[in-house]
């Protein structure tokens, strides 16, 4: 691998990336924020986002698959259950969370 | 007119907990780039001019593979184009009464899931003429964080134990996941959530490549057909 390909790699990479945010912008151009349509993009948002959690978590790629499926899930379980139990404390539950994630892993 | 008061707000709020989900996934990226033989430099305009993880991740594997551009820019394509619903949501959200369109063509280089949760989170709370600056700080500052981060992450990784980078990888889904779960309000939200994670799962043994973009379509457009005549809330 050259650097001169790598660099144009990373280019072509930017360059899809900002295809999907700038056609983005032109797309919204005329959208209101109380349009059904502005609505059933927001749907398909958080569809696409909970798809890509569910993959990672479930289905890891790289470091996150030498780890095991239950350490995952349980340490997932955790982040939900701290959220609500303790008022939708952000911090507590990814802390928390992460913790049990590496307590199954590394220490049990 | 920019308002400097509004940009710092949004800076302030990406301080904490957002810089340190976004940024703990970027450390380790840095790390990754390190030990599959990419440079410094090469690390640092990744990051800089893509701001995209889980593209990123593709592209490096993909070169690390000896794929050809026209791979990296299919794979990327599919892989980044979540970043086209999320921009259309979320430009109605932040339009100036009176900034020119270049300036949304800017800002968008910023606009990934972390700023896009926070954004909606907050955006009740901010005058509209107040929105885009206070974006611009909050996804600015996430750039900038990201980008230090993916440097750091190249130069002091032979210091960091497999365990805390393995650690690191994990924060950023499990935030995601939590901001999520804040946008449980709406019935048509809660379903397209719901129908996404189970449509993943299903779609990922038949289709794995399509399975992410399959499923929100899908789950997003069921979940908003059902509750078509539920109350809108921002």
């Amino acid at each position: 691998m050259t650097a001169n390909f790598i660099y144009l790699s990373i280019a072509v990479a930017s360059l899809a990336t900002y295809f999907c945010r700038g056609f983005g912008v032109f797309s919204a151009k005329n959208l209101s924020t109380d349009s059904p349509i502005f609505h059933w993009i927001k749907c398909i948002s958080v569809g696409i986002i909970s798809a890509v959690i569910a993959k990672i978590i479930l289905f890891p790629v790289g470091l996150l698959s030498e780890t095991t499926s239950i350490s995952r899930i349980t340490s997932t379980l955790v982040a939900i259950a701290v959220y609500f139990i303790f008022k939708k404390n952000v911090l507590l539950s990814v802390f928390l969370s992460t913790a049990t994630f590496l307590l199954i892993n590394f220490y049990l | 007119m920019f308002k400097s008061i509004s940009f710092k707000n949004g800076v302030m709020h990406a301080i904490g907990v957002p810089a340190i989900g976004l940024g703990s996934s970027m450390f380790t990226f840095g790390a990754y780039l390190k030990s599959s033989g990419f440079t410094l430099f090469e690390s640092f305009t990744s990051t800089f001019f893509t701001f995209a993880l889980p593209g990123q991740f593709v592209m490096a594997e993909i070169i690390v593979q000896g794929g050809t551009l026209l791979n990296i820019f299919l794979a990327v394509l599919l892989t980044n184009a979540r970043l086209y619903p999320m921009t259309v949501n979320l430009i109605p959200i932040i339009r100036h009464s009176n900034y020119p369109k270049w300036k949304y063509y800017l800002v968008a280089q910023f606009i990934a899931v972390t700023a896009w949760f926070n954004m909606f989170a907050v955006h009740k709370k901010i005058n509209q003429d107040d929105k885009f600056d206070y974006f611009f700080g909050l996804a600015g500052f996430l750039w900038f964080i990201s980008v230090l981060c993916t440097v750091a992450g190249y130069l002091v990784s032979n210091f960091v134990s497999h365990e805390i980078l393995v650690g690191f990888v994990f924060v950023n889904p499990i935030y995601f996941l939590v901001m999520t779960l804040s946008n449980l309000v709406e019935k048509k939200i809660i379903t397209s959530i719901l129908l996404g994670a189970t449509f993943s799962i299903i779609l990922f043994q038949i289709i794995p490549d399509w399975s992410v973009l399959i499923s929100g379509l899908s789950a997003g457009t069921i979940g908003f057909f059902i509750f078509k005549s539920e109350k809108y809330d921002g």
